[in-house]
């Protein structure tokens, strides 16, 4: 138990510096400080002046092997900087990342905190409902309604949500955001509402391939033959069994709780991580979006190591290789 | 070279490998069957897919007339024929409108324009049509980098294992773990702007799941009896894996491309919306529509004809998705459709 | 179980309602206004846009400042106690005596420990005006002005001193920096003779000096302030944490979220007043009109500044959300989008609709200009084409119908332009018409003609004439506008093909010179024509120093006008001079002028003495609000339209219902 435990950390570290490494390649190697230094300072900047930036963000120094002092390159510096979470200075505005980062860490997690807690329930109980009625006009109304959900993209659920709910009827704020616990509630009902009904359509029927495959199996046909009713099989043997797929589709999700929705934030003005991140896109801020990859792909591994440790936990069955 | 030139050289070698697909599918009693079982299945989904396809490959097609003296002439496409040559309005008017939105000027054209005219007067049928093309340059570009750089990985990785799967497998984890909207806009905003650049980014992010798929599939070939036979009767693995291994791979790579294909057409949407999109996308017309909703009245078809003709794609592209999968495929994969 | 519910009610009462704001605000006059970007820095010597601009006017405040009702503008004395007069000097240096206002005291902050421990706050006196101009010149800090200011005696000199101490003496980096600024010694031409005196000496003649006293680059800073905002140990950036004089100070900084200002109790207009000090009271006079206007009321005029309590800043990227909470009344003034123009006014006159809500337009010329430019370095449309690319560009000038593209764009709001000088400065001619900047196709055809490409034919290939338009904006709507004038010229004949590049990309070609066609716009930083004449200075041009004569436009004619014109006052000769540039470039045609660019803005009722400017100026002082209308008004606006959620639940019902009776009836 104890091997298995160690290898599957070493494997996530593994993964962890092949991220590092790659980002490295990707915005360092390919990608031409110069550049970056221009696009920060604008058309009229002078040489000395991009001499000055490239100096203070450390973009002068050799990229990977520096003769004369071997931790004093790039390399060294990025991976630094990434593995002790101090994260340096904005390419854009020369800000601290880290403090921008815990800033947008609260209004991000007030979004998609209650997305997971309202979504999970909402696309498990309605795959319930769907597989329940398997073979009946609620079941292929459900198939083709997902089908149809999960055919949209995105920006139209924004576009529509905002115009709809926000101007026409006037039932929300159309966008922004403000901690005041008297008005939170109010700015996050929209952008939740749209996120849950953007996602709601492939995890129903993620969800519902989930249950009626586990109530093919054998021992629920065995339970069912014995008398138990649809409904008690449902609750008592499929929906326990199924419980590894959804909490691995959930782990999934894991990742995305911190990073946010880039679109979801961008359009409802909520100055979360997913904010940072456009903005980072907008501005040519490298040095922004590469944290933001960085942690995305972190807290994956994280959560994929957690998820696998807890299976074997649980459930002596699954045994890895 | 000319892009309209290059255009028509990558819409040839399409038709021409359509024919040879459906040459094959002819050629084998199994093919055939399969393929009656899947239109009878999805009749709509498959005529829409068909469809859009025809559009595309219409305006995939385009030459150069010959220049009247004091103009320039541009190529224009079968599709772009189908319409008049000056078929334009100043600006906005509305679906069927004889006189503009705003001003009501009498229109040029009053009456045709289907589904109106956009800022510039250009017809949004015209333009919504034009779409189609950049969707299966999306998915044809895309797919064509993709797939045989997986195929080649991961029949490697598959076949070979040890080290070699060791490589590929820490490459395909490293990119698997890095959340696939940001590895999308992390690339596009390194290799800069344009359609090849979109598509490598797409290219890319799409490896990953057929890569991984082949690899688990020529895991599989590998240990069938009669795989291990000829490995045991000293038959070179080039033999093997061109005879027994990459053959027995292509339904999956078709399944697994027709369940990519609508995430990297609705991607483009979203690279769109940060500015770093392909132009002419419908992704385009709806990032420019978007702030036409602000307007009062609201001018809605701009957005309304790029968002159905978005969505009528994926949907039908969707529901022959599961046809597919189903037909070709019904027991490996039962994994999330996309 | 009845407490959840109990919970869940609350929560839904709490959720439901479109107000985005927490609390009430009945009583005080609070300002609301959307922001769509946020501001890059609070420090006044960096800040350049108009973002940065809209705040830190509230928080720093200059020299001088612009009359706020007159036009054309008129400077008036704010910090100081009147506008300076030049003083030439025998060796043809001139200089500008500022005296300046006592009693004037930077915001309190814990900053001023420093200097005197204890201490949060202190008076301004001359040292800052000089810490503030040595600031500008500080490599360091960046500000964009210091070219200008390099007309200050000595000013460069302080700049290099300063650089070698810090590049050759180890330790002066670290020090702190208002020691570095006493070791690398006096800027020659700033003089402090006493704490309330500042004298500046220029080099050579630039009248226009004073307008940069009116801007925020020369605010006063105090040290200690930059010293202790220094970015290290937690400590915020100067550029994050304003110290000023301003009427209001900061009293929430979420600059992507929202900015909050109040009033700085301790302003010295507070005192001033009394005595009627231009800048600290709302004006007696105005323009002919203002009074119509509603901006010259009874019982206002002379009044002590500022009226509003709480300035309230939101941000809004998004224009469909900013413009909606506009119209809904949760903002006071909104800039019109141009998609939303036709909604609010048509003709240039609010629609009945808006009427009756009491909206009001505020229309205002900006003083800037926008341009097609052609790179005259370039040897097809260049200088060294001669006479036929002098024709080219004046057949190509002549395709382009500026008014239909201000038309499609931006729905007319807009003035054509017919030469670089736009209205309300000096030079600028309603009634001059250039005779390229009327469409006319026949002569541009002939002209293309005798430049030797008849009917846009090249005679060197035996095609069409392909240039390419170079931008590096490569959105969608940025590639509207150049189809426009792409499809303009095909109409001649002449193929031009848009590269649209990323714009580090479209700056490496600029660097090297190699575009050839490109759109441009400038807005001017003070109102004066010679603001618009540089840049078409070949000392400005962009392939010799960098400058923003992005057409590299080089001509010894219009050089020698542009140095005699641009100092002078202005008198007839000066306008003489100007119509020579302006002939000039009529025949040259560097640029195809497009439009002055027009700003409109609406505002709410309830929102009052908002008098639009055009220029960077302190304006929110002088606004204010009546919060018991604006009320009124918003209750009455947003009424939810509750129907469609009970139809959804009806809906879901119905669907569900037949299921389960269904279900139920084969279960027996």
């Amino acid at each position: 138990m104890l091997a298995y435990l160690l290898r599957r950390l070493a494997w996530g570290a593994v993964t962890v510096v092949g991220v590092l490494l790659f980002l490295f390649w990707l915005f360092f190697l390919y990608a031409d400080p110069q550049d970056v230094a221009r696009r920060a300072l604008g058309e009229k900047a002078p040489p000395e002046a991009v001499a000055q930036w490239l100096a203070n963000h450390g973009y002068d120094k050799p990229a990977v092997w520096n003769p004369a002092a071997p931790l004093d390159t790039r390399l060294a510096d990025h991976l630094r900087r990434m593995l002790t979470f101090d994260f340096g200075k904005s390419d854009a505005d020369d800000t601290p990342i880290a403090a921008r980062l815990a800033d947008g860490i609260g209004p991000t997690l007030s979004v998609t905190v209650p997305l997971l807690l309202l979504g999970l329930p909402l696309a498990v109980s309605l795959a319930l409902l769907v597989a329940f009625f398997r073979e009946t006009y609620i079941d292929r109304a459900g198939v083709v309604l997902s089908v149809l959900a999960m055919s949209v993209s995105i920006l139209i659920y924004i576009l529509g949500g905002q115009f709809l709910l926000g101007k026409v009827l006037r039932w929300f704020p159309i966008s922004g955001f403000d901690p005041d616990p008297g008005v939170v509630l109010r700015f996050l009902a929209l952008p939740v509402l749209v996120g849950l009904v953007s996602h709601l359509g492939s995890d129903v029927r993620f969800y519902r391939a989930v249950f009626l495959e586990e109530s093919n199996r054998d021992y629920v046909r065995t339970a069912r033959a014995k008398g138990a009713s649809d409904a008690r099989v449902m609750a008592r043997h499929v929906l326990p069994n199924a419980l590894i797929p959804v909490l691995t589709n959930v782990s999934l999700a894991i990742p995305f709780l911190f990073t946010g929705s880039l679109l979801l934030e961008s359009f409802f003005g909520i100055p979360g991580l997913g904010s940072i991140t456009v903005e980072a896109i907008h501005a040519n801020d490298f040095a922004t979006l590469r944290v933001m990859v960085y942690l995305g792909a972190l807290l994956f591994v994280a959560a994929q190591v957690l998820t696998d440790v807890a299976y074997t936990l649980v459930d002596p069955r699954v045994r890895l290789g | 070279m000319e892009g309209h030139v290059a255009g028509n050289l990558g819409a040839a070698a399409l038709v021409l490998l359509l024919a040879f697909a459906a040459w094959r599918v002819r050629g084998s009693r199994r093919g055939r069957e399969r393929f009656g079982e899947i239109v009878r299945r999805r009749p709509w989904a498959s005529a829409v897919v068909a469809l859009y396809l025809g559009v595309a490959l219409l305006d995939s097609f385009a030459w150069i007339d010959a220049a009247a003296p004091g103009t320039v002439a541009a190529p224009r496409s079968l599709l772009d024929r189908v319409f008049p040559a000056d078929f334009g309005e100043r600006s906005y008017s509305a679906p069927l409108a004889d006189a503009e939105f705003y001003g009501g000027e009498p229109l040029a054209h009053p009456g045709r324009h289907l589904l109106g005219t956009d800022i510039l007067g250009r017809d949004v049928l015209h333009l919504a049509l034009g779409g189609a093309r950049v969707a299966l340059l999306i998915g044809g570009v895309t797919s064509l980098l993709a797939i045989p750089l997986a195929i080649a990985f991961g029949v490697a990785a598959g076949y070979f294992g040890r080290r070699v799967d060791d490589v590929v497998f820490f490459v395909l984890s490293t990119l698997a773990s890095i959340p696939s909207l940001l590895l999308l806009v992390a690339l596009v905003m390194v290799l800069g702007r344009g359609t090849l650049q979109v598509c490598v980014a797409l290219a890319i992010t799409s490896w990953v799941g057929f890569c991984r798929v082949v690899r688990g599939e020529t895991m599989k070939l590998r240990e069938l009896d009669y795989v291990q036979a000829a490995r045991a009767l000293g038959v070179s693995d080039a033999r093997i894996l061109a005879r027994h291994v990459v053959p027995n791979l292509g339904h999956l790579v078709v399944i697994t491309f027709v369940l990519t294909f609508s995430q990297l057409v609705l991607s483009e949407a979203i690279l769109s919306w940060l500015g770093v999109g392909i132009d002419g996308s419908w992704g385009q017309m709806i990032d420019q529509a978007r702030d036409e909703l602000a307007r009062d009245p609201v001018i809605g078809w701009n957005l309304g004809a790029a968002s159905a003709a978005l969505f009528g794609l994926i949907l039908a592209v969707n529901r022959l998705g599961d046809a597919v999968r189903d037909v070709l495929d019904p027991r490996t994969l039962r994994e999330r459709a996309g | 179980m009845k407490r959840i519910a109990a919970a869940l009610a609350l929560a839904f009462a709490a959720a439901c309602g479109n107000d985005p704001y927490p609390a009430s605000d009945a009583a005080s006059r609070v300002l609301y206004v959307p922001y769509a970007e946020a501001p890059k820095t609070l420090d006044p010597q960096v800040a350049y846009s108009v973002y940065d601009h809209e705040v830190i006017a509230n928080l720093y405040e200059t020299a001088l400042e612009y009359h706020y009702l007159k036009r054309p503008f008129e400077l008036i004395p704010a910090l100081v106690e009147a506008v300076p007069e030049p003083q030439p000097r025998a060796d043809g240096r001139i200089a500008y005596r500022f005296a300046l206002r006592r009693g004037v005291r930077f915001a309190a902050d814990p900053c001023f420990g420093l200097g005197t421990p204890g201490a949060t706050q202190r008076e301004v006196v001359a040292a800052d005006w000089a810490f503030a101009l040595q600031r500008i010149a500080d490599p360091k800090v960046g500000s964009p002005v210091g070219a200008t200011f390099a007309k200050i005696v000595g000013f460069s000199a302080f700049a290099e001193r300063l650089a070698q101490l810090r590049e050759r003496e180890p330790g002066f980096a670290a020090l702190r920096i208002d020691a570095q600024y006493a070791r690398a010694g006096p800027v020659e031409g700033i003089a402090t003779p006493d704490p309330w005196t500042l004298e500046i000496v220029l080099g050579e003649p630039y009248p226009q000096i004073l307008y940069w006293f009116a801007m925020p680059f020369t605010s006063p800073v105090a040290w200690e302030a930059v010293a202790a905002y220094d970015g290290e140990a937690g400590r915020p950036r100067f550029a994050e944490r304003a110290v000023g004089t301003g009427p209001y100070r900061i009293a929430e900084y979420a600059k992507r979220r929202r900015i909050a200002l109040e009033r700085n109790p301790t302003w010295w207009g507070v005192e001033h007043a009394g005595a009627g000090a231009p800048a600290a009271v709302y004006p007696i006079e105005g323009e002919p009109g203002d009074a119509e206007a509603g901006l010259l009321p009874d019982g206002v005029a002379g009044g002590p500044l500022p009226f509003l309590d709480r300035i309230e800043m939101r941000y809004e990227k998004e224009l469909i959300p900013s413009f909606t909470k506009f119209a809904q009344g949760w903002y006071d003034r909104s800039k019109i989008p141009k998609e939303s123009f036709d909604q609010a006014a048509r003709g240039g006159t609010l629609s009945p609709e808006m009427q009756a809500r009491g909206m009001r337009l505020d229309r205002t010329v900006m003083p800037g200009v926008y341009y097609v430019g052609f790179n005259m370095g370039d040897p097809v449309v260049g200088h060294a084409a001669g006479e036929r690319g002098r024709k080219l560009r004046q057949a190509m000038s002549l395709a382009i119908d500026a008014p239909e593209f201000l038309r499609v764009f931006l729905n007319g709001r807009g003035i054509p332009a017919q030469s670089p000088v736009p209205p309300g400065l000096f030079g600028y001619d309603e009634h001059y018409r250039n005779p390229y900047r009327q469409v006319d196709l026949a002569r541009a055809r002939r002209l293309l003609a005798e430049a030797g490409y008849a009917d846009g034919v090249d005679p060197a290939t035996g095609r069409a004439l392909r240039l390419t338009f170079d931008t590096g904006d490569p959105s969608v709507q940025a590639r509207l506008r150049y189809e426009f004038l792409v499809a303009a010229w095909r109409r001649l004949g002449i193929d031009v093909e848009v590269a649209a590049t990323s714009y580090n990309q479209f700056q490496e070609k600029v660097r090297r010179g190699a575009y050839q066609v490109f759109f441009w716009g400038w807005i001017a930083d003070y109102p004066d024509p010679e603001n618009f004449h540089f840049l078409l200075w070949s000392e400005m041009s962009q392939t010799r120093s960098g400058g923003p004569n992005s057409a590299n436009f080089s001509d010894p004619r219009f050089d020698a006008l542009f140095l005699d014109t641009r100092a002078r006052a202005n008198d007839a000769a000066r306008l003489a001079g100007i119509r020579r540039m302006r002939a000039l470039l009529e025949e040259e045609r560097p640029w195809i002028e497009m439009f002055h660019p027009e700003d409109y803005s609406l505002s709410h009722a309830w929102l009052r003495l908002a008098k639009p400017s055009g220029m960077t100026m302190p304006v929110h002082k002088y606004w204010t609000v009546d919060p018991a209308a604006r009320a009124a008004a918003r209750a009455a606006w947003n009424q939810p339209v509750r129907w469609p959620a009970y139809a959804l639940g009806a809906l879901v019902v119905a669907l569900l219902v037949p299921g389960v009776v269904t279900y139920l009836r084969e279960r027996q």
